[in-house]
């Protein structure tokens, strides 16, 4: 299967393409810490990029992937917008991922070792979910840092979390014994071996049903009168 | 050339094809309606909608016009102004489309898009012309020389006049988007029944609407609750009438400022 990958959840951009021969070949953008993402800028050009190193054309493409949050909403609309019409323009399916699976799916979990994936939501809160062999001990939630430290801490297992919000929330989730990888791991981002991994394995969606994991409701209030 | 356009800057998901020589083979708006009961768009939503709803009007665009993607030599799509969010879906989705068919694409500035509308069948124009544009978040008077742009020469010093109808509906009562509930009720009403500032004495061809809207909310706090009822066909037609005439005072202006052809 050839596959073009796309994720744009977190402020990073990711592109990355797997080859039939199973290589994986990423394009990608991250911004250091705190700024914003720079999806609209760079995200399609990375997809760009990566198909070349693969010398890939869109016409040896099977299938698109796409990270479907949660995430930054502007980030995800960027990301799924483009995976949909990239998707229409060449007739291909496409597979939404998780960005949570995804995250933990690259932290590479020793045995039955829980891997909590935390991605900052702003505004204070983090998405995130906790997987032990790959199966959810903690389904996707926007959280408090707080919440979500004594929530791993209840599960009453090793846990090591991963992510930006992770790295933010460090203080947080090592008053409650959570192991946080150094700052500039790996670990931390969303991977192209991770995402090509899962996109590959997850069935297609609907083009017009996939939309973006959003897990938090739109601040929408009346304006005052 | 067949040119494939998206527009998502407000809160309508738009897409049409049209030819180079100017036909328009369809024209899709698919108009959310979510955001009335919030007195006003709410740009996170409007982005969500715009994402749920831009394949599909694209499809229909194409469908329509008789064609696809195949078929479409061009991709268009405005960049701005507008919503931040709202318009990035439709640049994500053109970009993508362009990118993936290898079609030339096409950013277009929001207002030269309203004035290039004028270029098309069935009635097209050809410059040298004044342009009006007038809606929701605009108001400005443009001078037309090509069909590559336009020189501002008249703009609004604070509302746009259609903010000046949603807001002088507001005041009578008529809820959001309350613009065309007002036109309807000065359909019945007298335009002549209140003198409302038309700033025809204030020089230049620019627009000012804010006194217009303090002299509606003084005369609808002078005649009380009741009067303010019982006349609201009359106060609807008057104001309606008083922004009309302020937007064709500064045409008549610009006009007679511009070298006959
Ligand atoms: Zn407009």
């Amino acid at each position: 299967m050839i596959l073009l990958a796309l994720d744009s959840s977190t402020p990073s951009s990711v592109a990355a393409v797997l080859r039939a021969d199973g290589r994986v070949v990423e394009a990608r953008d991250d911004p250091p810490p705190g700024s914003r993402g720079e999806h609209a800028a760079r995200l399609l050009a990375l997809a760009e990029d990566a198909m070349a190193g693969a010398e890939t054309a869109w016409d040896d493409l099977d299938r698109i992937a796409v990270g479907a949050g949660p995430g930054g909403f502007t980030g995800l609309r960027i990301g799924i917008a483009t995976a949909r019409a990239l998707a229409q323009a060449r007739g291909l399916p496409l597979v939404p991922v998780g960005s949570l699976d995804a995250l933990a799916a690259g932290a590479d979990a020793a045995g039955d070792e829980v891997v909590a994936a935390v991605i900052d939501a702003r505004r204070g809160e983090v998405f995130a979910a906790a997987f032990a062999r790959g199966e959810p001990l903690l389904e996707p939630a926007a959280l408090a840092p707080d919440d979500l430290a004594s929530r791993l801490a209840a599960l009453d297992r090793p846990v090591r979390a991963v992510g930006d919000g992770a790295v933010r929330f460090r203080q947080e989730l090592a008053r409650a014994g959570i192991s946080v990888p150094a700052d500039d791991s790996s670990v931390h981002r969303i991977g192209a071996d991770a995402l090509c991994r899962l996109g590959a394995a997850r069935a297609p969606a609907e083009r017009d049903a996939l939309l973006p994991d959003y897990r938090r409701e739109p601040d929408a209030k009346p304006p005052q009168r | 050339m067949t040119i494939l356009a998206l527009e998502t800057s407000c809160d309508d998901t738009c897409a049409a094809v049209v030819t180079r020589a100017g036909e328009i083979r369809s024209n899709v708006v698919s108009s959310q309606g979510v955001h009335d009961r919030f007195g006003g768009v709410v740009p996170e939503i409007a982005s969500r909608h715009h994402l749920e709803l831009v394949n599909a009007v694209v499809d229909d665009a194409l469908a329509t016009a008789g064609t696809d993607l195949g078929g479409v030599e061009a991709v268009a799509v405005t960049q701005g102004p507008g919503l931040v969010g709202a318009l990035l879906v439709g640049v994500a989705t053109a970009k993508a489309l362009a990118a993936a068919r290898r079609l030339p694409l096409v950013p277009v500035d929001h207002l030269q898009g309203h004035v290039a509308a004028n270029f098309l069948a069935p009635e097209p124009m050809e410059p040298p012309f004044v342009c009006l544009i007038a809606s929701g978040g605009h108001t400005l008077l443009g001078r037309v020389r090509d069909h590559h742009g336009y020189e501002v020469i008249g703009r609004t010093l604070d509302d746009a006049a259609g903010e000046a109808f949603d807001k002088g509906a507001r005041l009578l009562g008529l809820g959001y988007p309350g613009g065309p509930a007002l036109s309807r009720l000065a359909a019945g009403g007298d335009p002549e029944a209140f003198a409302f500032p038309t700033g025809a004495r204030v020089a230049g061809l620019d627009f000012s609407f804010a006194g217009l809207k303090t002299a509606l909310l003084y005369t609808v706090r002078d005649l009380g609750e009741e009067e303010t009822a019982r006349r609201a066909a009359d106060l609807a037609a008057s104001y309606e009438h008083a922004i009309v005439e302020a937007l064709m005072a500064r045409v008549e202006r610009a006009l007679a400022a511009e070298p006959s052809p």
